[in-house]
């Protein structure tokens, strides 16, 4: 036992050793292979880069102000108006006695006051008769009328604020709570928005109570929450005289709303969801350099195979694992570098870290599989910018819903999204957010170091036929002979059948990804359109999964051409795709499943309660006749050709769509 | 060392190797020429490990090929040898020999042996910045920093120039004296001639002919005998019957026959018709001759690349009439011969 221990561990010893030197070649290699004014405009393409987006972090965080002084604004120096003209930093306060509008001012505040008022110099809100703002009749007079509005309704607000006693300052209290949509179908919006709107539509406080000590200032409650008040009753005299709308003029509003971020306090028309702006351009920063990485790394691998280059590397003791693993590792590493130093700069943890590293895998593994199926450098320019492209609205676009609706999770960028707010995330979301993609990095080096061989290495041939040959060569010929019954239970058939199954099982987390996809996309459509659409997609990606390793083997001659083959075959695949499936009861943790779509994608059958445990039984493996039935007659369709594996697959499709819509029904 | 039984290779229903045994002693140099597309880089692969047999079993240096333990007793030198360009000779050659997991002072101590019998210099130049024949050392001399006990070598003197190719063919020869075994590939006859002990002749897949290169040109090649004659002899049932073959050279007549009893026939029959016979000729078969009795296509490259411009048929000009033209022409193919050892 010691001793097979120690074995393990010498031979272990020696994988890491043979990496870590092929890994250092790789270093060495690759820092040789770049001239300096290549290197020196590869930085300063990163500067430009990080400058950019330097200004948008810096735009979000310290709000700095590209928008300064924008407007000039006559205002007199004794207006109530004139410190939060003063205090906006669009607006330049000019002397109201000089300004000529269109000319010296964009626009002009009119303080009127009560007679025998303001006669020892100064003017306070109770002297204030009326406000009137004019502004020049252009759209930069338009805009300065807009900016003042915004001005005066902030000034209100931070005035509020400073008040010591806040109930009197907001005598009313909304709680809001975002909430996703989970029941009912309707017309509306498959997610998000509330339930009616009484738990904190945003214009109506149906939750409202009276403000009993609250300080106006809470954080929120987790994601989305927020406390606003009502300031419209007596928000001093700024705003009380304002409703006057005369001589062009137009009444100042009582309060403003920022450009971005949730206003957790206001009145409820300007309170609006939130949304994670800064959180997201930070996360988008670590996007960035992943985009580089894989033009070298791609470049790297297709270079092993320009010429036969790498041919020589076969023949070594080394296994085409070791080789890819050390050729990947440097890669690797200066992802994981990168990651930890933009987290460090721009305030995110170990969880953005842990977040980042599964999504550079994808990055890595994608781009591996790209160049080991590319012909030519053009083909692998194309590649990457595709894996790229996708991979950064995968990432990306789920994460802008952070705040919204559990989908985001889809993307490991939505936990970096929460930790940079300093929210708190479970291990079960972690695991749902990250697993599906390393997993799928995991497979995607396993297909690419499929065709990692002499024969498939250098030969040139079209993207998808390799696609096809990296799927084959996992399979092996399914033998024929012998009874039926005993002869199932040869082992080479078992095996040969198991390698099916485990190949199509492989394909979950890609369906996973792409049905979480199909998910975020769709969420924004009524659900009346985004149901049906969603099923037989959904019913496609599986059917597409459970078959096309069938067709590789067929089409490549590893599997005979009969009827009993493809039904063996289409029976493993089908078997081998339910227990996969059943793997990713992880959604449940996650609480996705309580979603409308999310149950309409992932639930088997939902509501089951109550139902005696034969019909559970029968209801737990439908699934499974489902995979199984289907999956054969794609691969009855499969081993007749290209065609007729078509029309079967559609077959197929249709008939997984009917049993998804009888699933959802029955929810 | 080697021996391989019965394998085969087909890429669907193509067949690139077709059931070829044979076995290698240890500390021969073993060639295997062909045609291109005629199996040999396959095969050579095949012992590599690097392809893996549809049928049939090999075993080098008494492990199985696809064992990766073989990869340690074996260097293989592709056909190509583009190499990391980047890189300079020295690190280049270490870094594969600490892929084999050679000390450094026992690489640097075998690098510089081979790189200093290969005559190669500019050890720390980029190996994008070095030619082709340079290029294809230091890929020799990788192939030697494990020192392994079997070489596989591809056609490695292909498309260098005589002088390199002479220095790589008679580095291929010392080989065999330090004990190595090698199974070297080459489609100019020449090349495997002068080093080779064993050969086999390979085409479309199966080998075709096996033996030492003598005992191939004496099974598959004739003398021929040239006489010239200062009139056509007269054609007579006896000539004809002797397969001889008349053309006029100049002034004078050259009847081709192929033994000295066909010799009289055609100096009697030059009497009948009142002339004589003025010289006679002896014509050894050349590989060429040999290949295309074998294959029934003449081998390609047959004047280019050979060391020493010996890839040209010697006699064949000898006489200044051009009869080297003959090899050029296509024959019909004749069906494959079963050579016997």
């Amino acid at each position: 036992m010691i001793d097979g221990f120690r074995r393990v561990g010498r031979r272990l010893a020696v994988g890491v050793r043979r990496v870590l030197r092929v890994a250092k070649w790789e270093s060495a290699r690759a820092s040789g292979g770049v001239d300096r004014r290549t290197l020196a405009a590869g930085v300063a393409l990163l500067l430009v880069a990080g400058g950019v987006v330097g200004v948008g972090v810096a735009t979000g965080v310290a709000g700095l102000d590209v928008d300064q002084d924008v407007y000039r604004v006559g205002v007199d120096a004794e207006s109530p108006y004139a410190e939060a003209i003063e205090d906006a930093p669009s607006l330049r306060p000019v002397p109201a006695g000089s300004a000529s509008l269109g000319d010296s001012a964009d626009a002009v505040v009119v303080t009127v006051v009560r007679p025998g008022s303001g006669d020892d110099g100064s003017i306070d809100a109770a002297d204030v008769d009326e406000v009137v703002v004019r502004a020049s009749d252009t759209q930069k007079g338009e805009a300065a009328a807009a900016s003042v509005r915004e001005a005066v309704a902030s000034h209100n607000e931070r005035l509020m604020r400073a008040e010591p006693n806040q109930t009197a300052a907001f005598p009313v209290v909304v709680t809001l709570r975002y909430v996703g949509r989970t029941t009912g179908v309707d017309d509306g919006a498959t997610l998000g928005g509330s339930n009616g709107g009484s738990d904190g539509g945003s214009t109506d406080g149906s939750d409202a109570g009276t403000g009993g000590g609250d300080d106006g200032s809470d954080g929120g409650d987790g994601t989305s929450g927020g406390e606003g008040g009502d300031s419209t009753g007596d928000a001093g005299s700024v705003g009380s005289g304002a409703d006057s709308d005369d001589d062009g003029g137009f009444a100042v509003p009582s309060i403003g709303g920022a450009a971005f971020g949730a206003n957790t306090v206001g009145s409820p028309g300007s309170i609006t969801p939130p949304f994670p702006f800064t959180s997201l351009l930070l996360a988008f920063a670590f996007l960035v350099p992943m985009n580089f990485l894989i033009q070298a790394y791609g470049s790297s691998i297709l270079d092993e195979r320009t010429n036969r280059r790498g041919e020589p590397l076969l023949v070594t003791p080394l296994s085409p694992a070791e080789i890819v693993a050390g050729k990947t590792l440097p890669y690797a590493a200066a992802a994981a570098v990168v990651t930890s130093l933009i987290a460090l700069l721009v305030g995110g943890g170990a969880l953005s870290v842990v977040a980042v590293a599964p999504v550079a895998a994808t990055f890595l593994g994608a781009t591996f599989v790209g160049a080991m199926f590319a012909r030519s450098f053009k083909e692998l320019t194309f590649v990457t910018v595709g894996v790229s492209v996708l991979l950064t609205t995968y990432a990306f676009v789920p994460a802008i819903f952070t705040n919204v609706t559990p989908v985001a999770l889809v993307s490991p960028l939505t936990l970096v999204v929460f930790d940079l707010q300093g929210e708190a995330v479970s291990a079960g979301e972690v695991l749902f957010s990250t697993a599906p993609m390393a997993v799928g990095a995991a497979l995607l080096f396993g297909l690419g170091l499929g065709v990692y061989r002499e024969e498939d290495m250098f030969s040139q041939k079209p993207v998808t036929r390799k696609f096809l040959d990296a799927l084959a060569v996992r399979l092996s010929a399914v033998p024929v002979g012998g009874a039926v019954g005993g002869g199932l239970l040869d082992r080479d058939r078992l095996r040969a059948l198991g390698s099916v199954a485990f190949l199509t099982a492989c394909t979950i987390p890609f369906v996973f990804v792409a049905e979480l996809l199909a998910v975020a996309v769709l969420f924004a459509l009524p659900v009346t359109v985004s149901i049906p659409v969603l099923l037989v997609t959904i019913a496609f990606i599986e059917e597409v999964a459970k078959s096309v390793g069938l067709y590789a083997g067929f089409e490549r001659g590893v599997f005979e051409r009969t009827d009993r083959v493809a039904l063996a075959v289409g029976l493993a695949s089908g078997t081998g795709f339910f227990l996969a499936e059943k793997a990713t009861a992880v959604v449940q943790a996650v609480g996705l499943t309580d979603l409308f779509l999310g149950r309409a994608a992932f639930a088997d059958v939902a509501g089951l309660s109550g139902l005696p445990p034969l019909a559970l039984a029968a209801l737990f493996f439908a699934p499974l006749v489902l995979h199984a039935t289907a999956t054969s007659v794609a691969a009855l369709g499969a081993r007749r050709g290209r065609t007729a594996y078509a029309l079967a697959l559609t077959l197929a499709t249709l008939g997984h769509a009917a049993y998804n819509v009888g699933v959802v029904s029955l929810g | 060392m080697i021996e391989a039984s019965g394998l085969r290779k087909t890429y669907g229903d193509f067949a690139a190797v077709v059931d070829s045994d044979f076995a290698v002693d240890d500390g021969e140099v073993f060639g295997i020429v062909g045609p291109n597309g005629a199996g040999k880089t396959t095969t050579l692969k095949i012992l590599a490990g690097l392809v893996e047999p549809t049928d049939g079993e090999v075993t080098v240096a008494g492990f199985d090929a696809s064992d990766p333990e073989m990869r340690r007793h074996l260097g293989f030198l592709p056909e190509e040898s583009p190499l990391y360009e980047e890189m300079t000779a020295l690190s280049y050659l270490r870094f594969f020999a600490d892929l084999y997991d050679v000390p450094r002072e026992v690489a640097d101590e075998r690098i510089e042996a081979a790189l200093d019998r290969l005559e190669l210099d500019h050890r720390e130049r980029r190996l994008g910045d070095v030619s082709k024949g340079m290029k294809r050392k230091v890929a020799i001399a990788r192939s030697l920093v494990n020192d392994p006990d079997v070489l596989v070598y591809d056609e490695p003197a292909s498309g260098l120039d005589p002088v390199t190719t002479n220095s790589v063919l008679a580095f291929t020869r010392e080989l065999r004296e330090t004990g190595k075994t090698v199974v070297f590939s080459a489609h100019n006859l020449y090349h495997v001639e002068s080093v080779c002990d064993r050969v086999v002749v390979m085409n479309e897949g199966r080998i075709v002919a096996r033996g030492s290169v003598d005992g191939i040109r004496e099974r598959h090649g004739e003398t021929t005998y040239r006489v010239f004659t200062d009139v056509e002899p007269t054609a007579t049932p006896g000539l004809d019957e002797l397969d001889a073959t008349t053309e006029e050279v100049g002034d004078r007549f050259r009847t081709t026959v192929p033994s000295m009893d066909a010799v009289a026939a055609v100096r009697e029959a030059a009497g009948d018709a009142g002339g004589e016979v003025v010289d006679i000729r002896s014509r050894e078969p050349s590989l060429e001759d040999v290949f295309l009795d074998i294959v029934g296509r003449p081998m390609p490259g047959r004047y280019t690349g050979d060391p020493g411009g010996d890839g040209t048929d010697a006699e064949s000009d000898a006489d200044g009439d051009g009869d080297g033209d003959e090899s050029e022409t296509e024959t019909a193919r004749p069906a494959a011969t079963e050579a016997t050892e």
